[in-house]
């Protein structure tokens, strides 16, 4: 077997990573507060013992609604790329594979997609179907389906005119079976790679369209939906923007270490 | 030329070793302490497998090893100089004037978006003071003296509207133009055409003896060498196993290794001979027998790439009209050049290429195949036990059965049973090579199509995969079909013989009567232009 070198990028995203899903995970049972209870008398309070990350405009206690609302924008983020990558790895596999009348069409729908700003469409699914947490998922997941069929199309042009696709016709597998069984596996690096780059977007996303109020209402958290709530304090409560911020910081920053890795693997 | 004047390069007691990761001391010795000298206006062979050390050589008198590889002992001398010391600039100031090199792969080693002028007149740019007069000149000449017509308009032409052979000839030139006193060809012919190689290794032969370059030819193949060496190397596992006159080299090989190269290579007597004679008696007997393919007048089409976009798409006419019998239990051989349509008649044969029209009558379900490149027909991301399993697992045999068949065919390749958990990436050319048959044979149809089995292979693996193929054809009765551009395998193997040539069979017949007394002037011209 080829001896895997470790090398600092990847160590540290995975630190940044596993720091994060940690916070995400505890939150998952146990956060210090209730992160939507309300408390007049501890309004803008500094980070101290009794609240690390201090206190919002409404006495919230910052660190356990960064925590919920991490939750939140992690829930968001993988179910966006699950639904952008299993639809993008259906079509891309399709097109690529068989190629021809039914490749054209359905890439021209996918240019077409992905030919307008991904938050400028989004914006107009949302005002479809409405705010809320479901309705992102499921704009976000829309638009993301191009770059993975994309990216998918491409390896499987490539990957059919090899022989051993070939050896799988003579052996008598059927189309189905060797574009999910024997094509599929060796596209993993490169389906690995837009996942990152995939998730790093969705929580970008994510926070950006909750920004605008057009996410997660009031009084659930995301880390968008604070970064939002946290603009008009930022003078005077600044704690109150650091916390989500730093942790999109450190999600994003995270998965693109891992994410470098994963390319220099893939070659 | 035979002038013996001084050494123009001493290699001393060098050793070259690779280094893995931050281990600075103990690397894999790639080159043994290694001595030999090549004199002035001489043509020097370097022969050797894979992996024995021949290009790590060259490169190291060029100073081009990989970043973490290095000459760990013994020094070069180059002209009386001491060169294995130099640092990266003293390294340009003689690559290309005094010492230049010809690699393998012509279709890489030229720039596709850069202009063949631009890539030939870049040497001379960057080593000489030339006016722009002069380098066109110079570049012209050196053009046409590599034997390429139309010099002029070749040097506003791109790398993808040239042939592999003018391509490689574009490469000498490049590597000629400043007049180097030594050129290192790295396997020049070897990605070449039979017909082509030979012009290549004359141009060589030419260069050498019209401005005295010496010259360092690195190959695999024994005729290669053999045709313009005066003097050979041999090489194995980073040492030289034996050095000395080409003529007596061949004639009277010293060391053992050196015999079973030239064993491998020609392997007229012994072990394989018997075994094809065997054979042979075998299948006269059984050509009374059944028919296993019959082919009638087969016509292969496929697209032509559309120039333009509302362009109606093309159809080429690669296999033209082709007919001829396969009996039960024989070798049919299938020769030609690049280009000939023999590939397009193998998917064809089994059906991996459906544009044709004519019939191909077979009794055999579906022929399985044997593709050239061992490494492109596993998949990668699967064991060879699943891999092996899957054709079985398709026809819905039960998994116990699947792991003992799977464990006998293993046996029957030569291979232990513990092969069945590594990944195709674990193994050797030739040991992918054995599984790509071994996924062959085991659903037991009786008709394979070998298309290059053993072209990107070395001789000695060569002939074990060919014996591996004679025996599997006794045991379990097989007819192959095998196409190849290498003359010297299919005599070895076939018992017929066809020859293609632009998409026609130009003559067909048994191996001896073609070998011995060819007919048509294609196949004279493509004996003729066998090393031997």
């Amino acid at each position: 077997m080829r001896k895997r070198k470790l090398d600092f990028n990847f160590i540290l995203g995975i630190v940044l990573i596993s720091f994060v899903l940690i916070l995400v995970l505890v939150g998952l049972f146990y956060t210090p507060y209730d992160p939507n209870a309300m408390d007049i008398t501890s309004k803008n309070l500094p980070p101290s013992l009794s609240h690390l990350f201090g206190t919002d405009y409404m006495g919230r206690d910052i660190l356990s609604r960064v925590m919920e609302g991490a939750k939140t924008t992690f829930f968001i983020g993988i179910a966006t790329v699950t639904i952008g990558a299993v639809i993008g790895i259906l079509v891309g596999a399709v097109t690529g594979y068989y190629g021809g009348i039914l490749d054209e069409i359905l890439m021209r729908i996918n240019d077409g997609i992905a030919s307008f700003p991904s938050i400028l469409l989004a914006l107009v699914m949302v005002s479809i179907l409405g705010t809320g947490k479901y309705n992102i998922i499921l704009a976000l997941g829309i638009i993301f389906i191009p770059s993975f069929a994309r990216v998918v199309r491409s390896e499987f042009i490539a990957q059919k005119q090899l022989d051993y696709v070939r050896n799988a016709k003579l052996m008598g597998a059927g189309d189905l079976r060797i574009m999910f069984v024997h094509i599929l596996p060796n596209t993993r690096s490169i389906i690995l790679s837009a996942v990152t780059v995939g998730f790093n977007n969705a929580v970008l996303a994510e926070a950006g369209m909750s920004y605008l109020s057009l996410g997660v209402q009031p009084p659930d958290a995301s880390l968008g939906r604070m970064l939002s709530e946290a603009q008009t304090y930022l003078f005077n409560a600044p704690w109150f923007a650091l916390a989500p911020g730093l942790i999109i910081v450190i999600t994003v920053l995270g998965f693109s270490l891992i994410n470098e890795r994963g390319m220099k693997d893939g070659n | 030329m035979e002038t013996k004047k001084s050494p123009l390069l001493q290699i001393k007691d060098m050793s070259i070793s690779f280094f893995s990761g931050k281990d600075k001391k103990n690397g894999v010795k790639a080159v043994k302490n290694i001595s030999f000298d090549v004199m002035e206006g001489e043509i020097v062979g370097i022969v050797g497998e894979s992996g024995s050390g021949k290009s790590v050589t060259s490169l190291s008198i060029m100073g081009l090893l990989s970043e973490n590889g290095a000459i760990t002992g013994g020094s070069v001398f180059f002209n009386g100089k001491e060169i294995s010391h130099f640092t990266k600039k003293q390294y340009q100031s003689i690559r290309g004037t005094e010492i230049s090199m010809v690699f393998q792969e012509p279709m890489t080693s030229l720039n596709p978006v850069l202009t063949i002028g631009y890539q030939v007149e870049e040497m001379l740019l960057l080593h000489t003071k030339m006016g722009k007069k002069e380098r066109l000149e110079a570049m012209i000449q050196i053009l046409s003296e590599a034997g390429l017509p139309d010099a002029a308009g070749l040097l506003s032409k791109y790398p993808h509207e040239l042939s592999g052979g003018m391509r490689q000839r574009v490469m000498i030139a490049m590597a000629m133009i400043l007049k180097p006193k030594l050129l290192i060809a790295d396997e020049p012919t070897t990605a070449l055409d039979v017909t082509i190689q030979a012009k290549i290794l004359e141009l060589l032969k030419k260069m050498n003896e019209t401005y005295g370059t010496t010259v360092i030819l690195i190959s695999h193949d024994l005729g290669v060498i053999k045709s313009i060496c005066s003097r050979a190397v041999v090489m194995y596992r980073g040492e030289i196993v034996e050095a000395g006159n080409t003529a007596d080299l061949f004639a009277n090989p010293q060391k053992d290794y050196t015999k079973r190269l030239l064993f491998a290579a020609s392997g007229t007597k012994g072990q394989m001979e018997q075994g094809r004679e065997e054979a042979q008696s075998l299948t006269a007997a059984a050509i009374e027998n059944d028919e296993i393919l019959n082919v009638k007048d087969l016509r292969v089409f496929y697209d032509e790439k559309k120039k333009r976009l509302f362009e109606r798409r093309k159809k080429k006419e690669a296999v033209k009209g082709v007919s001829f019998q396969l009996y039960e239990g024989e070798i049919l051989g299938i020769v030609g050049e690049s280009g000939c349509g023999k590939s397009s008649l193998a998917k064809a044969l089994v059906k991996l290429q459906k544009d044709v029209t004519g019939t191909i009558c077979t009794s055999v379900k579906q022929p399985q195949m044997v593709f050239q490149d061992p490494y492109g027909s596993l998949n990668p991301s699967k064991k060879i036990g699943w891999l092996l399993e899957e054709p079985l697992r398709l026809k819905k045999v039960e998994k116990a059965e699947r792991v003992k068949r799977v464990e006998k065919i293993l046996e029957d390749v030569g291979l232990s049973k513990e092969y069945a958990d590594r990944y195709p990436n674990e193994l050797s050319g030739g040991q992918r090579q054995r599984i790509a048959i071994a996924l062959a044979v085991i659903l037991n149809q009786k008709l394979i199509v070998l298309d290059e089995p053993v072209s990107a292979l070395d001789v000695t693996v060569q002939a074990q995969i060919l014996e591996l193929l004679l025996r599997l054809r006794k045991e379990y009765r097989l007819s192959y079909v095998f196409i190849s551009h290498d003359l010297s395998v299919v005599r070895k193997l076939c018992d017929r013989v066809l020859v293609m040539y632009d998409g026609h069979i130009v003559e067909s017949g048994t191996t001896s009567a073609i070998y011995q007394t060819p007919e048509h002037p294609y196949t004279k011209k493509l004996l003729q232009a066998v090393l031997s």
